[in-house]
C-alpha cells in the first residue's frame, strides 16, 4: 500500500510537469487551431539549453529562465516563419499536421546533430527529502510542484484579468469576429506563441530536472503524454489540460508502480485512444475532435 | 384546387427537437411535405431552419421526434441510407468535389454503376464500361440542358458560386431523388444567376420532383413555393401561402425581432 | 557491384509497393495513415515467424512465437493477410468519427507505442534485438548465396510491383476510385449522396494494409532480419515525402517518388564522404527530408506528377465512346 501512496507522490510531480506542458500545448491548439507536433522537441531543446547553463554552474532559477526564453523564442520563430505562412495560404488541418511533423523531424535532428544521441543528467543537489506520510519527495520535486501551481495561477490570471488574456479567449472563440472588433489578432497570436512557448520551455527544463537522465529521444514520449492529457481534458481547454495532467500523472505513476515503468507511455496512449473513442471532446469540451474535417 | 382525397405526405416530420449544449435549435417542429410541391421554409436568422433540414437529412441526429419518409421510419438512419432511399440534400456552403471535373461530380453521385465497388474495379474496365457510358450520357444530358456542357472537363473547384450551386443540384438529381432538400440554394449566388436557378427549379417542379427549400430570398420563395412554412426561434409560427402569411402581423414581427 | 545493384533493385521494388499502397490510402482516399510502417512491420514479422524454425533452434538465442518453417510463398501470403487483419481494429478505432488531424495523430502515436511494446515484450518477437537468421524463400531448394538467386529475387519482386501497380491502377481509374476521390474532397457531401464513407475508408485501409504487409514480407525475406529500429515512425515520413515529391493520387507519381526519395536521396547521400561526428550525416539527411516536404508543400503541393484529370471522349454519333483519353 505504501508503494502506491509513494507513487501518488510521484504522480503529483509528474502531473505538475505534464500540466505546465499540456496547458501550453492546448492553448496553442485552442487559439491557433494548430496541433504543434514540434512541441516535444522544443521542450527538449530548452532542456538542453538549461543543461548547458547548468554545466557552467548557474543557479537553478537561471536555468529555468533560460529554458523559458529558449522555448518562447523557438516557438515564436516556428510560428512566424513556418506555421503562419502556411495557414495564411489556406492549408488544410491535415496539411498543417504534416508540416508540423516535418518541422519536428528537422528540429529533432538539428539538435541531435549538435548534442549527439547520448543522454545527459542535470548536476543538481536534490536537497533534503521531504516526507508527507508515505510520500517521499526531494526538495527539487516539491519545488517543481510549487512552480506548476504558481504557473497555473499565473495563466489563470492572464486569461481572466489581463487584456491580452481576454483577447486570447476572444480569438480562440471566433477569430474573424475578434478581428472585426478591433483585436489585433496578429499580435495576439504572437503573444500566444511567446507565452505558450515559455511554458513549453519551462516544462522541458522541469521534466529534465525530474528525470535521472534525458536525451533527444525523450521528445516523442513527452509529446504522447501531453497529447493524452490535452485530449483527455478537452482540446483547447487550459483548465481541462490541468485536469487531464493530474489524471494522466496519477494513472501513469500508479501503473508504473503496479506493472513496470517502461509502459508509462503505453498507458498514456491507451488513455488517449479510449478518450478518442468514447468521448473525443474530452472532459471539458469546447471545439471537439468531432468537428468537420478541414 | 381539385377535389379528391389529399395525397399522403411524402415526408412527415413529427415533434422534432434538436438540442445541443443547452441551445434549443429546433424546439418541437412538425412539418408534412406533400409530393409534387415545392415547400418553402423561411424565417429570420437563427430560427433553426438549416438545423431542421440537417436533422431531416440525417447530418444531425434528432434529440427527439420522428421522421417518416414514404411510410418508412427513417429517424435513426444515417445520411447515406436516407440518400439511397431518395432523400437527398444540398448544402448551404459550396460542397462541390473540387478536384473532380464537373462531369465526374455528376457521375460519382449516380448509383447503379457496377464499377463502384472494390470487386467491380478489380474486374477491370470491360466489366463496368457499359454502365459508365450510360451514366455519362445521362449526365451530359443534364449539363447540356443547363448550358454547362462546355465545362464538363473543368475542375469543379474553378467554377463560380452560381455554377457550383447548379452542379450540386444536378449532382443530387443523378440520384433520381424523390425529395430534394435544398439548403439556401441562392446563398452566395450572383443575382443574375438566381433567376436561372429558379427557372430550373420550376422546371423540376413541373416534372414532378418534390422539393423542400430553406431560403432567404423571398422573391424566389414567392415564385416557387407553395406552401410556405415560417419558423422562428426553433418553432413553426405560420403555414400557408406567401400572400396570406404577409398579412399576419406576428409573422412580420418575427422577421423584425428575430 | 552486382550485389549492390540487386540489393538496390529489391529495396526499390519494396519501396514502390509501399508507396503505391500509401498512395491509395493518402493520395486517392485522403486517409493520412501515419501508422503505415506498422503494417509493413507486421507483414515482415509475420513472414519471419512463419519461415523461421521454432525459437529453440540455432542455440535458442532468440525468443519468438510460432516458428513454423513454412515454405514459400506461405510466409508472404501470411504477411499480407496479417497486414490486412491488423488494419481492422486500427481502422475501426481511428477512422470512424474523428476529424482528420486527430486521426493522423492517433496513428502516429500508435506507431511509437507499437514500437515500444514490441521492444519491451521480449518473448513475443524477441524485443529490441529483433529477429535474425530469417530463412530466405526457397532456401531449402536453392543456393541463396549465388548470384542467380539474387536475380531471381529481383524478378519476383518486380512481378509483385507489376501486380500491385495493376491493382492500384484498376482501383484509381474506376468509378470506385472516383468515389474514393470524392470522399477525399468532401466527406460529408459524399455521404449525403449515398456513399458509405466508413465502409469505403475501412476497405481501402485494409487493402493498403495487405499490400504493406506484402512489402514487409518481401523485404524481410531478402535481408533476413527485422528489428524495432527498422520501423521507427520517421520511416512513414519518408514514404509521405516520396508521395509529396512524386505526386499524390498518381500511381506513376508514387513509383517516381519511391525512386527519388527513399532510393535516390538516401543512395545519393551514401556517396558523400563522411564528415563531422558520426551520426551527423543521417541527422542532416532527416533535415533534408523535412525540407523537401515543406518545400514541395509550399511551391508544388501536387508533386512532380500531379493527379491526372479524367476526361471523357465525346459520344460518337453511333452512340459509343472510344477508348478513354487522359489529359
Amino acid at each position: 500500500m505504501d508503494l502506491y501512496v509513494a507513487a501518488l507522490g510521484f504522480a503529483l510531480v509528474s502531473a505538475s510537469v505534464i500540466a505546465i506542458a499540456a496547458v501550453g500545448f492546448t492553448m496553442q491548439f485552442g487559439i491557433t487551431n494548430l496541433i504543434n507536433l514540434a512541441y516535444g522537441v522544443v521542450m527538449i531543446t530548452s532542456a538542453y539549453v538549461a543543461y548547458a547553463l547548468n554545466q557552467l554552474g548557474v543557479t537553478i532559477w537561471a536555468g529555468l529562465a533560460a529554458g523559458a526564453v529558449c522555448g518562447a523564442v523557438l516557438s515564436y520563430l516556428l510560428n512566424r516563419f513556418l506555421y503562419a505562412p502556411f495557414q495564411r495560404k489556406g492549408t488544410s488541418h491535415i496539411g498543417m499536421v504534416i508540416i508540423s511533423l516535418a518541422a519536428s523531424l528537422m528540429l529533432t535532428n538539428v539538435v541531435l546533430a549538435i548534442v549527439g544521441p547520448t543522454s545527459v543528467s542535470y548536476t543538481q543537489d536534490p536537497g533534503p527529502t521531504i516526507r508527507i506520510g508515505a510520500m517521499v519527495l526531494t526538495t527539487v520535486q516539491v519545488l517543481i510542484i510549487g512552480i506548476a501551481v504558481l504557473l497555473m495561477l499565473v495563466i489563470h490570471a492572464l486569461l481572466t484579468l489581463t487584456r491580452l488574456g481576454k483577447a486570447m479567449r476572444a480569438t480562440a472563440a471566433n477569430p474573424s469576429l475578434a478581428r472585426s472588433c478591433g483585436i489585433p489578432t496578429g499580435r495576439v497570436i504572437d503573444g500566444v506563441w511567446l507565452v505558450t512557448g515559455a511554458l513549453c520551455g519551462l516544462a522541458g527544463t522541469v521534466a529534465a530536472m525530474n528525470s535521472d537522465s534525458f536525451a533527444v529521444s525523450n521528445g516523442a514520449g513527452y509529446l504522447i503524454t501531453i497529447l493524452a492529457a490535452a485530449v483527455l481534458g478537452g482540446a483547447g481547454q487550459p483548465y481541462g489540460a490541468m485536469l487531464g495532467a493530474v489524471l494522466i500523472g496519477v494513472m501513469t505513476e500508479l501503473s508504473a508502480a503496479a506493472i513496470s515503468p517502461e509502459y508509462k507511455e503505453v498507458v498514456a496512449f491507451g488513455v488517449l485512444v479510449l478518450v478518442m473513442v468514447l468521448r473525443p471532446q474530452g472532459l471539458l469540451a469546447k471545439v471537439g475532435a468531432l468537428a468537420p474535417a478541414g | 384546387m381539385s377535389a379528391g382525397p389529399a395525397p399522403r405526405p411524402l415526408l412527415e416530420a413529427s415533434a422534432i427537437h434538436r438540442h445541443f449544449e443547452g441551445l434549443r435549435a429546433v424546439d418541437g417542429v412538425s412539418i408534412d411535405v406533400l409530393p409534387g410541391r415545392v415547400t418553402g421554409l423561411i424565417g429570420p436568422n437563427g430560427a433553426g431552419k438549416s438545423t431542421f433540414l440537417a436533422v431531416l437529412a440525417g447530418t444531425l441526429p434528432a434529440s427527439a421526434g420522428s421522421i417518416v419518409f414514404d411510410g418508412e421510419d427513417i429517424t435513426s438512419l444515417p445520411p447515406y441510407q436516407r440518400a439511397r432511399r431518395g432523400l437527398v440534400r444540398t448544402f448551404q456552403l459550396p460542397s462541390e468535389f473540387a478536384r473532380l471535373t464537373v462531369l465526374e461530380n455528376l457521375l460519382v453521385a449516380a448509383p447503379g454503376n457496377r464499377g463502384d465497388s472494390l470487386i467491380g474495379a478489380l474486374r477491370g474496365r470491360r466489366y463496368w464500361i457499359g454502365d459508365e457510358r450510360r451514366l455519362v450520357e445521362r449526365a451530359r444530358g443534364l449539363l447540356a440542358r443547363l448550358g454547362m456542357a462546355a465545362k464538363e472537363s473543368d475542375y469543379a473547384g474553378t467554377l463560380s458560386g452560381g455554377q457550383k450551386r447548379l452542379v450540386e443540384i444536378m449532382r443530387a438529381l443523378m440520384l433520381q431523388p424523390r425529395l430534394l432538400l435544398l439548403d439556401e440554394p441562392m446563398a452566395g449566388v450572383h443575382p443574375a444567376i438566381v433567376g436561372e436557378i429558379a427557372a430550373y427549379l420550376e422546371a423540376l417542379r413541373d416534372e414532378g420532383i418534390t422539393i423542400l427549400m430553406v431560403e432567404h430570398e423571398l422573391q424566389v420563395v414567392d415564385r416557387l413555393c407553395d406552401p410556405v412554412v415560417v419558423m422562428a426561434q426553433g418553432r413553426v409560427i405560420g403555414r400557408g401561402d406567401m400572400a396570406a402569411l404577409r398579412q399576419q402581423p406576428e409573422i412580420v414581427d418575427a422577421y423584425l425581432v428575430g | 557491384m552486382t550485389y549492390y545493384l540487386t540489393t538496390l533493385a529489391v529495396y526499390a521494388g519494396v519501396d514502390m509497393i509501399a508507396c503505391l499502397a500509401l498512395s491509395l490510402q493518402f493520395g486517392t482516399s485522403g486517409i493520412v495513415n501515419f501508422s503505415f510502417i506498422v503494417f509493413q512491420a507486421a507483414g515482415a514479422y509475420t513472414a519471419a515467424v512463419l519461415s523461421l524454425p521454432p525459437d529453440t533452434a540455432n542455440g535458442g538465442f532468440q525468443q519468438y512465437i510460432l516458428g513454423l518453417e513454412a515454405p514459400f510463398p506461405l510466409p508472404w501470403i501470411g504477411g499480407a493477410v496479417v497486414g490486412g487483419l491488423l488494419a481492422l481494429p486500427v481502422g475501426l478505432v481511428v477512422l470512424r468519427r474523428l476529424r482528420s488531424d486527430y486521426q493522423a495523430i492517433a496513428m502516429l502515436v500508435l506507431t511509437v507505442i507499437a514500437n515500444t511494446v514490441i521492444t519491451n515484450a521480449r518473448p513475443f518477437l524477441n524485443g529490441a534485438a529483433g529477429l535474425s537468421l530469417v530463412p530466405a524463400p526457397l532456401a531449402a531448394q536453392l543456393d541463396t548465396g549465388a548470384v542467380g538467386y539474387q536475380y531471381l529475387y529481383v524478378a519476383i519482386t518486380a512481378a509483385c510491383v507489376v501486380l500491385v501497380f495493376l491493382i492500384a491502377q484498376r482501383i484509381v481509374d474506376s468509378p470506385y476510385g472516383r468515389t474514393l476521390r470524392a470522399m477525399r474532397e468532401h466527406e460529408v457531401a459524399a455521404g449525403a449522396l449515398g456513399k458509405h464513407v466508413v465502409a469505403l475508408k475501412m476497405t481501402i485501409f485494409v487493402v493498403g494494409g495487405v499490400i504493406a504487409g506484402l512489402s514487409g514480407a518481401i523485404l524481410v525475406g531478402f535481408i533476413g532480419l527485422w528489428a524495432p529500429a527498422t520501423w521507427l515512425y520517421p520511416e512513414t515520413i519518408v514514404l509521405f515525402a516520396a508521395l509529396i515529391v512524386g505526386g499524390r493520387g498518381n500511381n506513376v507519381g508514387a513509383i517516381l517518388g519511391a525512386v527519388l526519395v527513399p532510393i535516390g536521396f538516401f543512395e545519393a547521400t551514401r556517396f558523400i564522404p563522411p564528415f563531422g561526428p558520426p551520426g551527423l550525416i543521417p541527422a542532416l539527411e532527416w533535415v533534408a527530408i523535412g525540407s523537401l516536404i515543406i518545400g514541395f508543400l509550399w511551391w508544388r503541393p501536387a508533386g512532380v506528377l500531379p493527379e491526372p484529370r479524367h476526361v471523357f471522349p465525346p459520344t460518337s454519333p453511333l452512340g459509343t465512346i472510344p477508348a478513354r483519353g487522359r489529359r
